[in-house]
């Protein structure tokens, strides 16, 4: 049993948890994951020639809209505070689910399965890259959201996923030589999924207090 | 007293600082304020270690106030936690009935503790409040709830399931 004057003695000045910093570090991990993908596979010639595709913009559009909505809330998740909503991340997350939604509405009226993207051999290179990536990203999150105070453990952990994942994702997509809408519906879509999933396993017991 | 949220903010940021004086008066008013957020949503034997567990979280996280944000809604979220978890803790023997410390020791805290959770089973579908009242609180076996409720075994245990989920969650989106 703790009595006031045990915290009273135990009190040492602090500093105030501050997602300024959160957003930093996750900055940093997002471009140093830039920086090695850069490294190690290289950019899309488009890319360095400073005229990208159509649709690598929307694409890495997407992503980072995607990442700094659910980043968003996982920051201000760590400053817990009843009447508060931070429900921005959902629609980000609705516009992303354009991009599976066409590729299986562009599949239906072709009346056939997307063979070529569906087995495209950058496919699981593309899953590996992004979730390392994410791998990072959600690792300097989480690092950094353990200080704070979430309320709503699965909650942030499946944000964390996210974030993670879009970030890590969009790293990627400045090597993916694909421009199909079919391909990121189906890669990216799964790249996602699957760091939000273990965003969803692996991070509740990180941050629960 | 009551302090006003204005003098708590500015107490709490001296105490941010590590002013004792401050904090000490912050943690009584603190106190004060969870004992009646506390007693009426818990037994009442409960209500005293569950202010200490608060007291103690905010004192863990005292770092994530923001002093340009209002004192009582970070205190609450921090209570609202601690509730949900000792909640949680409370039901986490799934198929033992009731917990003994849900009981009480007399029939007054009995009375109470029921009073506090109608409210909550009364916001579930009545298929899920049904079975928990049944095994949480009135101690039948799954194969008893069965019988009296017409679900089969699995589906029992599927809504006592879905049913403390939600609970939880309902407590955790409450006024947000």
């Amino acid at each position: 049993m703790t009595s006031i004057e045990e915290l009273v003695a135990d009190l040492r000045p602090i500093k105030r948890v501050k997602p300024q910093r959160g957003a930093a570090l996750v900055i940093a991990a997002v471009s140093s994951t830039v920086v090695g993908v850069w490294m190690t596979a290289g950019l899309r010639t488009d890319i360095m020639a400073g005229a990208p595709h159509p649709i690598v913009m929307l694409r890495g559009g997407m992503l980072l809209l995607l990442g700094f909505a659910t980043l968003s809330a996982v920051l201000a998740s760590a400053q817990p505070r009843v009447g508060r909503s931070s429900n921005g991340w959902r629609w980000a997350l609705a516009a992303a689910l354009l991009f599976p939604l066409t590729a299986a509405y562009l599949s239906i009226i072709d009346g056939s399965i997307p063979e070529a993207d569906l087995h495209a051999h950058n496919g699981p290179w593309c899953l590996k890259i992004s979730c390392g990536s994410a791998l990072l990203i959600g690792g300097t999150l989480t690092a950094w959201l353990r200080t704070g105070a979430p309320t709503a453990i699965n909650r942030s952990a499946w944000l964390v996923g996210l974030a993670a994942g879009s970030f890590g994702a969009f790293a990627y997509s400045l090597h993916c030589p694909s421009t199909t809408i079919t391909y990121i519906g189906i890669w990216y879509t799964a790249a996602l999924a699957l760091c939000a999933v273990l965003g969803r396993l692996i991070v509740p017991p990180l941050i629960r207090w | 007293m009551k302090p006003d949220d204005a003098s708590i903010r500015a107490l709490m940021t001296l105490a941010q600082g590590g002013d004792t004086q401050a904090y000490r008066t912050v943690l009584t008013h603190c106190q004060r304020w969870l004992l009646r957020y506390f007693s009426g949503r818990i037994v009442p034997s409960q209500v005293d270690d569950l202010v200490q567990e608060t007291l103690a979280s905010l004192h863990t996280k005292r770092a994530t106030y923001d002093p340009a944000r209002p004192f009582f809604p970070w205190l609450a979220a921090i209570a609202r936690y601690r509730w949900v978890d000792q909640l949680r803790r409370t039901y986490r023997a799934k198929e033992e009935g009731l917990d003994e410390s849900l009981i009480g020791e007399d029939e007054e805290e009995t009375v109470a503790a029921r009073l506090s959770l109608e409210k909550l089973l009364a916001l579930l579908p009545i298929r899920q409040s049904f079975v928990i009242r049944l095994v949480k609180i009135d101690g039948f076996t799954i194969a008893e709830a069965a019988a009296q409720s017409g679900q089969s075994q699995p589906l029992v245990k599927v809504n006592i399931h879905r049913g403390m989920r939600k609970l939880a969650a309902l407590i955790e989106s409450d006024g947000t």
